[in-house]
């Protein structure tokens, strides 16, 4: 038997990278494309009169907001304030402070004049020690529950034992949501009642935003490029991406900081999973699996209109922490859920989205960064032209600006978010720069998760907040 | 190697996605020219054209000679004004806005429009002819609902609960068992909205339909309706095999709140299935009486948090033997017959709101 020679295994190995790279931004190209396409449809039916009168229908189904909060004393009585002035026809704030350290609660109580409260309630999903159950005279609507800390899937499974209504919308506690958003998020509960169990709502990013009142007066862009960049990220695998997969129901991530779901299939799903720290997408794709298990018709959508703010890390470090997260609770999710990838039985879930996601989610990070490494190798065995190098990398970056580029046309096109063309300039050096420096830090944290999940790591890592309404 | 990474294809590719995202930004500064010439010109004409349309809604008779001599692009304008307008203002104002739409010719674009090969455009005007209150749009509206693209359904529905008048609207009792279930909730909320004026027709349907959804649908339209007369439809649901049916002809009598009811939610309250036991304690919370008080004070006992709920709120209504009882359940060797009493005796009957 001949074995391939070192040069030779090096060269298949560029022509699977080649490969590999055409295909993933393709796959973001496709999605990008297919989420326009998904968001004009959507927003020539919600135009329409009669659907903007009956989203204020008297029979709207009731909507618990459950907002998990950790050491939030900062925004936490501005944002709860915001939540209660939602534009919705029957609500409810159940409010989690998951064994907070500061002065979280007593804010509150100061706030909202709480008093504690013998409230009874369902205990369907098991959660850590409840402390206290506070209620207000002044907001009926608001409930504060106050427990032991047991993490943010804890918080939310305490919230949903405590939450009145049929739907819940899960949030961070320092989002903030547009007034309508809620409103324009149960559309598609309204139109199939019993059948749409989930809907996420688009999350964009607060930083640099003139915010006051916990709402916000004008979207502006910040200033430092590293949110900056993260906005344009947002726009390309958030919006367009999401709503690219909703379009055959095969959406697997719903944002844990703005997502409404039917309370009861989250109940018999088993609630959020506890000892993973990607809860949110963990719980879609296992409410996916059962419903294909049991052949229930079902639907979990994405809805392009309804606004969340949130604000994202303006420091590598945090974002680190993020990134790192977000992708060790990736690998728990496909590790978890890996008898349905590539299994008919689960229909496009099984077939397409998952694989998706293990090939261009999962895995890319170790291929891209696999391909960092080959070129000095390849390099120093002079298998490759320095100017073979440079114009790849230059392809690589261009690929990639061409679909970011393409997300802030099509955000321009449908959202118009951004008021000024100078914005839109900044957007897109935003896209041009998240190529030097950003991207392959991301990759490289993201290859540490790797280690980090084998090592069972389920830490979540401090979030530092510098308030929505700073400005960065 | 060289077949892979040559230079010459990799060069080519880069100009080619350079090329692509330098159109890219072309089109984004063209469409936002484009755009903002656009709004320039709207915002230049909107305010002149607004106080045109008030002016001729003021007039009696509505006279809209003056709108005849404007340009195609002011027309469009003007229809949008009056559409807008159309959302908010009823009575007077918008009988003359539906006259004016008419004399400028629109109605019967719009029914040109419903005819047209394009399903979204067949869908906006159904719903624009519905949003003026026109008429005469009936008979198209009518042969809309049975289109075969439901979102023109959708909006013939709604135009229909706009317009309809009694003998049109019991067309749309047909659609609560319509395959799509979009179209077949919207028939339900225009009737909940309307339905009163049709309620035998809602009944004979709910009696008749072989359409599980159908049935279930006007179940719940019965209830919320108030719809009296269906007492006796609805007492033979509530001992139906299918528990969805038991639960909603329960929760439909409850929120009727006829005393013909007292007897079968009494024997609800021992139903295999736990929703439809918790819409029979509801229902019994509507009468009050202090006879309930063994059945209910049983149900604190339930394993299901939420029937356990309704019935102590029963008992709080029932007045001081329903308090007693939850003074009493405050010994009981139950932990959730003792939390549920403690809670209920706390609030009193001011329990949250419900849906």
């Amino acid at each position: 038997m001949i074995w391939p020679s070192v040069p030779a295994i090096l060269g298949w190995y560029a022509s699977f990278i080649l490969l590999f790279f055409f295909s993933i931004n393709s796959y973001y190209l496709i999605l990008t494309i297919a989420g326009f396409w998904r968001t004009l449809r959507v927003f020539q039916e919600v135009r329409r009169p009669d659907q903007r009168r009956l989203l204020r229908s008297p029979l709207t189904p009731p909507v618990s907001v459950l907002a998990p909060a950790f050491n939030e004393e900062a925004n936490v009585v501005e944002n709860v304030r915001s939540l209660l002035m939602l534009d919705y026809p029957l609500f409810e704030v159940v409010l989690v402070n998951d064994g907070s350290r500061d002065r979280t609660l007593g804010r509150l109580v100061d706030a909202f004049d709480l008093r504690r409260s013998a409230r009874s309630f369902e205990r369907a999903l098991p959660c850590k020690p409840i402390r206290g159950i506070y209620e207000s005279p002044t907001y009926p609507n608001l409930v504060v529950v106050d427990k032991q800390n047991g993490g943010k899937a804890d918080a939310l499974n305490a919230g949903l034992n405590l939450s009145l209504y049929p739907l819940f919308c899960a949030i961070d506690a320092d989002s903030i949501l547009e007034p309508d958003a809620l409103l324009r998020l149960v559309r598609p509960f309204v139109d199939a009642p019993g059948v749409t169990i989930a809907a996420g709502g688009v999350v964009r990013v607060a930083n640099g935003c003139d915010i006051r009142g916990g709402r916000v007066h004008a979207v502006r862009l910040p200033r430092r490029p590293l949110p900056l960049i993260q906005i344009v990220e947002y726009l390309r695998a958030f919006l367009f991406g999401r709503m690219g997969w909703s379009t055959g129901n095969t959406l697997l991530v719903i944002s844990g900081a703005f997502g409404l779901f039917e309370k009861r299939a989250v109940v018999l799903a088993g609630g959020y999973a506890t000892d993973s720290v990607g809860e949110d997408m963990e719980l879609v794709v296992r409410m996916h699996r059962q419903r294909r298990e049991q052949r229930q018709p079902y639907r979990i959508g994405f809805v392009p209109d309804p606004i969340c703010w949130t604000e994202v890390p303006v420091s590598f470090r945090v974002l680190r922490r993020q990134r790192t997260r977000w992708q060790r609770g990736l690998i728990d999710t496909l590790v978890r859920h890996r008898a349905m990838i590539g299994r008919p039985r689960y229909g496009s879930v099984g077939m397409i989205s998952l694989p998706g996601f293990f090939m261009f989610e999962m895995l890319s990070p170790l291929v891209e960064f696999s391909g960092y490494l080959l070129l000095p190798i390849l390099w120093a065995m002079g298998l490759l032209n320095p100017a073979v190098a440079y114009t790849f990398f230059l392809l690589a970056i261009m690929y990639t600006v061409l679909v970011s580029a393409l997300a802030v046309l099509l955000e321009d096109i449908a959202f118009r978010r951004y008021a000024s063309v100078l914005d839109l300039g900044r957007l897109l050096v935003g896209a041009v720069l998240e190529n030097f420096g950003f991207r392959q830090l991301t990759v490289w944290w993201r290859v540490r998760a790797f280690w980090e999940y084998l090592r069972g790591d389920l830490s979540w890592g401090a979030m530092e907040r510098r308030g929505v309404s700073a400005t960065t | 190697m060289a077949p892979v990474l040559a230079l010459e294809p990799l060069r080519n590719g880069v100009l080619a996605l350079a090329a692509a995202v330098l159109l890219l930004a072309l089109f984004l500064l063209v469409q936002r020219g484009l755009g903002a010439l656009a709004r320039f010109r709207t915002n230049r004409r909107e305010p002149i054209l607004t106080r045109l349309v008030f002016g001729a809604l003021q007039d009696s008779p509505v006279n809209a000679t003056q709108f005849q001599k404007l340009g195609r692009r002011d027309r469009k304008l003007v229809r949008s004004i009056l559409l807008g307008l159309a959302l908010d203002l009823r009575g007077d104002s918008g009988e003359a806005i539906s006259e004016i739409y008419r004399q400028l010719g629109f109605i019967t674009k719009d029914l040109a429009r419903l005819r047209s090969w394009r399903a979204t455009t067949r869908a906006n005007a159904a719903a624009d002819l519905g949003l003026v209150h026109c008429s005469e749009s009936t008979p198209a509206l009518l042969h809309a609902l049975d289109d075969r693209d439901m979102r023109v359904r959708q909006a013939a529905v709604w135009a229909i609960g706009q317009v309809g008048r009694r003998a049109t609207l019991a067309g749309l009792v047909r659609l609560l068992g319509d395959q799509n279930l979009v179209v077949a909730h919207r028939a339900q909320e225009v009737l909940a909205e309307r339905g009163s004026e049709v309620a035998d027709a809602i009944l004979a349907y709910a009696g008749n339909t072989s359409s599980r959804p159908g049935r279930l649908a006007a179940t719940e339209l019965i209830g919320w309706l108030r719809i009296g007369a269906g007492a006796k439809l609805l007492l033979g649901f509530m001992s139906d095999l299918d528990p969805e049916v038991r639960v909603k002809s329960v929760k439909a009598a409850a929120a009727i709140g006829d005393p013909v009811f007292l007897e079968t939610f009494q024997s609800r309250l021992e139903d295999s299935s736990w929703p439809v036991r918790c819409q029979a304690a509801r229902g019994l919370s509507l009468f009050g009486s202090p006879a309930l008080v063994p059945r209910l004070s049983n149900a604190l006992r339930d394993q299901q948090w939420w029937v356990r709920f309704y019935a102590a709120t029963a008992l709080a209504e029932v007045g001081p033997a329903g308090e007693a009882a939850l003074t009493g359940a405050l010994q009981d060797p139950e932990p959730s017959v003792r939390e549920m009493a403690r809670y209920l005796l706390e609030r009193g009957n001011a329990v949250p709101a419900l849906p």
